[in-house]
């Protein structure tokens, strides 16, 4: 790219002519996603736009009533209660499930034997079917026959009623969130086999203590990783959905509008309602909403990214 | 070596006993993350007495087998299993076509926009599934494609799956650049040297690409809930969905269909597990910024 862009290296015509048989040749290639890109992605883009202007209701034609979707959405109690808990489940899990994959990292970073088993053990939450999942936690949770409560019975702890308390059934998913974190945590663990073995010993030649070393070597040389994990986990929470309708199309939790999540209630106003202008609407709002946090934390990462390479 | 080793015995026991404090650690965490399986597994062989008895049943005697057989044969399991597989053999073949076309183009050929394409292609990861939804749940309306699996078997012909590009892009970057060359000179064209020389070298990152199509596909749960309407059509997951919302008097059956459903990815894991660990580690630490 940077060579055939230096003015006047050669006449311009015979340059030229490969350099756009490469880039033929290229777009080629890449012809499947530019045609999946533009047929699954922007056109639904701009259709989603357009149809948040209108009543449609997928049959018949749309009809264009300005921003009265937009203005019904913030006299919608059940949209901002839906806005709230997708909040409220994203401040909480986001940075838990950070802390907790790279701890579980640190874990297996140690340096004893059975590494391997540990590992294995630590990974399997995450590959089991998130239906299955969500079946053993209610399973577990349950208030009155679950283990969690005979076992908190038995040491006189309070026995909530988990995913059948309003109070109790946001932390009963965050829970279950934690319980599968065996990407980001693979992905952290090779991020920590990176970090080069000389820096810690020159830092313990420095007398530096094993915190001082997280601290001051590890976090920073695995920072890249860590943006890479959150960004990942932060797309999963906003879109936060599965577990939830399993869980309450069910009937097994979740009681009222307690874990009512956005895209639940944008999935009901959709294909139950078929209400697709007013859904359309949520939708893009969720985009703008995205989109906004991901500028933030990309601008941010300038700040507490480090590339060591660069 | 004896004296050196008698001169450190003091810091050896103390090694030791930081070893032991280390497993003893790990043990603690392998149980909490361990326990729901084993629950769920105990469970689906107690009788359903049993598996509300307090205090809990810690070990069932004997193992009540046959929850598994009745659960079977009380919800169309065997079907649930085809119809997943059908979905994922199609979209694996749909993957390892045309992600590994995509990402030849972004990897071993060199033009103008390449790299702006490339970055368009990876920021797709970060939109919403749902923020798109809507317009294609009726564009394939229009074309009368609800209720089959088509939705979601179209796109993965037209590089819907970004990760397995992405991961299949990295790993073509890792073939020396001299392979081709060397081609090129012999007159191969690129599309000989792609099928040729590069996807039979990409062997091992075509597994990955396969193992984790496969999961997805065992796993998918909002796809077929929005496309699939006929009971008759679903994947594993819908069903599974289906016997807890039927079931929820008898755990022991609704925990021998979690077992059923999970047992098969447990042992492919355990098949597979280098092949998986490397193609994680290979998209966590290629994707930065």
């Amino acid at each position: 790219m940077s060579r055939a862009d230096v003015p006047g290296a050669a006449p311009q015509r015979r340059r030229r002519s490969p350099q756009r048989r490469a880039m033929r040749l290229g777009l080629i290639f890449v012809s499947p996603w530019i045609i999946g890109f533009l047929l699954f992605f922007a056109y639904p883009f701009f259709a989603t736009v357009y149809y948040s202007f209108t009543n449609f209701n997928g049959v018949g034609a749309a009809h264009w009533i300005g921003f009265a979707n937009y203005v019904s959405l913030f006299h919608d109690s059940l949209f901002k209660t839906s806005l709230f808990n997708t909040f409220y489940y994203t401040v909480i899990e986001l940075p838990l499930s950070t802390v907790a994959a790279l701890g579980l990292a640190l874990l297996l970073n140690m340096n004893v034997r059975g590494r391997a088993i540990y590992r294995t053990i630590f990974y399997i939450p995450s590959i089991v079917p998130m239906v299955a999942s969500c079946m053993i936690f209610v399973w577990l949770f349950n208030p009155a026959t679950g283990i969690v409560n005979d076992l908190l019975t038995d040491a006189h702890l309070p026995s909530p009623d988990w995913f059948f308390s309003v109070a109790w059934s946001k932390p009963s998913f965050i829970l279950l969130g934690l319980w599968g974190l065996g990407q980001p945590m693979v992905i952290y663990l090779a991020g920590l086999q990176g970090v080069p073995k000389e820096m810690y010993e020159a830092a313990s030649l420095d007398g530096a203590g094993s915190w001082r070393r997280l601290r001051s070597i590890t976090l920073p040389m695995i920072s890249p990783v860590i943006f890479f994990n959150v960004i990942l986990q932060l797309v999963l929470c906003i879109s936060y959905f599965t577990q939830a309708q399993v869980i309450e199309a069910n009937d097994i939790g979740g009681p009222g509008t307690s874990t009512w999540f956005y895209v639940q209630y944008l999935y009901e106003q959709a294909f139950v309602y078929l209400k697709l202008g007013y859904s359309s609407a949520m939708a893009f709002f969720l985009f703008v909403i995205s989109a906004g946090i991901m500028v933030v934390l990309f601008r941010s990462s300038a700040r507490w990214v480090y590339y060591a390479n660069e | 070596m004896r004296t050196n080793r008698r001169t450190n015995r003091n810091w050896s026991t103390r090694a030791a006993g930081r070893s032991a404090s280390k497993h003893a650690v790990l043990i603690v965490v392998s149980v909490l993350l361990g326990f729901p399986i084993f629950w769920m597994v105990l469970t689906s062989l107690k009788t359903d007495p049993q598996s509300l008895a307090s205090p809990p049943l810690w070990w069932p005697h004997p193992f009540v087998w046959r929850n598994y057989p009745e659960m079977l044969s009380a919800v169309p399991f065997w079907r649930f299993v085809l119809n997943t597989l059908m979905y994922a053999g199609v979209t694996i073949v749909g993957v390892c076509f045309s992600s590994s076309l995509v990402a030849y183009g972004f990897s071993r050929l060199r033009w103008r926009g390449r790299d702006v394409l490339f970055q368009v292609m990876v920021s797709t990861l970060l939109i919403p599934f749902f923020a798109t939804l809507i317009p294609l749940f009726t564009m394939y309306k229009q074309f009368h494609m609800v209720g089959w699996y088509l939705p979601l078997m179209v796109p993965t012909f037209l590089g819907s799956s970004v990760f397995s590009t992405f991961l299949l892009r990295q790993f073509f970057m890792t073939i020396p650049e001299e392979l081709s060359d060397a081609a090129r000179v012999d007159g191969a064209n690129e599309l000989t040297i792609y099928g040729r020389i590069i996807m039979p070298m990409a062997k091992p990152a075509l597994a990955t690409v396969i193992l984790f199509q496969f999961i997805y596909c065992w796993n998918d749960f909002i796809g077929p809930l929005i496309y699939i309407n006929n009971q008759v059509w679903y994947p594993l997951s819908m069903g599974l969905n289906l016997i807890l919302g039927t079931y929820t008097t008898n755990w022991p059956w609704v925990m021998a269909a979690a077992s059923a459903a999970t047992a098969p990815i447990i042992i492919l894991f355990f098949l597979t597990q280098r092949t998986f660990i490397r193609g994680i580690a290979i998209q966590g630490t290629g994707l930065k910024g």
